[in-house]
């Protein structure tokens, strides 16, 4: 059988039309290339 | 190979699955894949563009726009995600229509950790009905149904889930308890093993045809009296069920209007509370505003009337009055100019007649024994000029007479404290002594 409570913990709220401006400010959209370059510049400044 | 080579490759590859799994409607899974692709290398536009039309077929429409709109920055140029944007923004109120959808369940989840489980039905409902594909809703729609016993309904709305996303993998495991509880796995399994019970006919095999005999006028009777009993059956079985179901749906549909209706009249409800409320508050604001405006004009009405006083004192030389009236004056809030050039000329004799004579009168007082009369009258005296240090020293002087220390002292400070160039300064130390 299944938990209610826990079950309903998992459903998160949807993101809304309104918040999407500031969803995509808050996005982080940084990808493997990103962190590549960071660790290299990192390196070179050792 | 450089690494950003590496990465486009590897975001290539996840693009791919993610495809994949998106042709195949586990757009759970293409959702994990495409996400990674992103994750690799975020230019990647049809990742991207795939991964926003899979959230709109899962009914998140803001997701889908967010990705849209996040393409469109990194891709201006030739980027099919400016149609996806143009054809939901074209119909007028077709986005007002879907963020209500979303606004309702996130109102539901609300609803539901508040314990009203059944207010949180009525806004699942309207958001399934407006957008059947929002699959989150129709999940929570489900579980609400089978925590309340309601399995049948639940087993309408992930079939509707599984029919989008065909591996979630919730909806696979509400399913499984929905069969248990409904009967319907027990079908299936019956169903299965029937599936595999035929035997293969074998060569050797004769069908026998059944034997034809002719019907006597018993038979006949016995097989019209089995039909009719087939035949009430029948009905009984068949048509009854059908019958009464599609009563059971039109009551259902009946009580779904009723409860959109309930949910329109609350909504409109609220507006008007809304309305009151605002009302209220203006009335009160109206009410404040009123309160002020009264209170100003008392204030003014009293200052003429301190000013009739003052004309009153003036006209029958009574200084002391004028004085005393004089410092309650408030000039700044009488308006009129004609009014208010008989206040100056008045103000201008007290500051620089006024206050002279007040101070003679006190020093004739106080030769002739009145001595609270001298004070009175050196008080005002200050009232009227507040830097005049010589009422201020006969005053601690007469003070000091009654051997009123404290405030003979109070007065020669304040000569020191607040005019040390005054030429009563050093006679007040002299006479303070320190």
């Amino acid at each position: 059988m299944i938990n209610f409570d826990e079950e309903i913990a998992r459903f998160k709220p949807s993101l809304e039309v309104g918040d999407v401006e500031d969803a995509i400010g808050k996005c982080d959209l940084t990808d493997m290339t990103d962190i590549m370059i960071e660790i290299m510049k990192a390196a070179k400044e050792d | 190979m450089d690494n950003a080579k590496r990465n486009r490759q590897v975001a290539n590859g996840f693009y791919n699955l993610g495809l994949e799994k998106a042709k195949r409607r586990d757009l759970t899974g293409a959702v994990e894949y495409l996400k990674k692709s992103l994750r690799f290398d975020k230019y990647q536009m049809d990742a991207r563009n795939l991964l926003g039309l899979v959230f709109y077929e899962l009914g998140e429409t803001a997701d889908a726009l967010m990705q849209w709109v996040i393409s469109m920055n990194l891709h201006p140029e030739d980027n099919p995600a400016d149609s996806f944007l143009e054809k939901i923004q074209r119909k007028p109120g077709q986005l007002e229509k879907e963020n209500q959808t979303l606004q309702a369940y996130n109102q539901a989840l609300a609803y539901i950790k508040s314990k009203n489980e059944d207010l949180a039905v009525l806004q699942l409902n309207r958001a399934v009905e407006a957008n059947p594909h929002f699959v989150k809703a129709q999940m929570l729609l489900a579980l609400i149904c089978m925590s309340q016993g309601d399995y049948v309904k639940a087993g309408k709305s992930l079939l509707q889930v599984l029919q989008i996303d065909k591996s979630n993998a919730a909806a696979q495991q509400y399913m499984t308890i929905v069969k248990q509880n409904t009967g319907r796995e027990e079908a299936e399994q019956k169903k299965q093993k029937n599936a595999y019970s035929h035997r293969q006919m074998e060569e050797d095999d004769i069908i026998i045809p059944p034997a034809y005999k002719e019907s006597s006028g018993w038979s006949s009777i016995l097989n019209i009296i089995a039909g009719l009993v087939i035949g009430m059956a029948a009905m009984f079985f068949l048509v009854m069920p059908a019958i009464t179901k599609s009563l059971n749906a039109s009551h259902n549909q009946e009580l779904i209007s009723y409860s959109q209706k309930i949910n329109e009249l609350n909504q409109e409800l609220d507006v008007v509370k809304g309305d009151y409320t605002s009302l209220e508050t203006e009335a009160g604001q109206m009410k404040e505003q009123l309160a002020t405006i009264e209170e100003e004009n008392q204030a003014r009405l009293n200052q003429y009337q301190i000013l009739i006083g003052i004309l009153q004192a003036y006209r029958n030389d009574d200084l002391m009055t004028t004085a005393q009236l004089f410092s309650m004056l408030d000039a700044s809030l009488i308006t009129d100019e004609d009014v208010l050039a008989i206040v100056n000329a008045i103000a201008e004799d007290m500051t620089t007649n006024g206050y002279q004579t007040l101070q003679n009168m006190g020093t004739a007082a106080w030769n002739t024994g009145r001595l609270d009369d001298a004070i009175q009258y050196y008080e005002k005296s200050i009232q009227v000029k507040p830097d005049n240090t010589s009422a201020m020293f006969l005053l601690g002087r007469l003070y000091q007479d009654q051997e009123n220390t404290e405030k003979a002292n109070f007065w020669f400070g304040k000569i020191l404290d607040e005019f040390p160039e005054s030429s009563q300064a050093e006679r007040a130390r002299e006479a303070r002594g320190y």
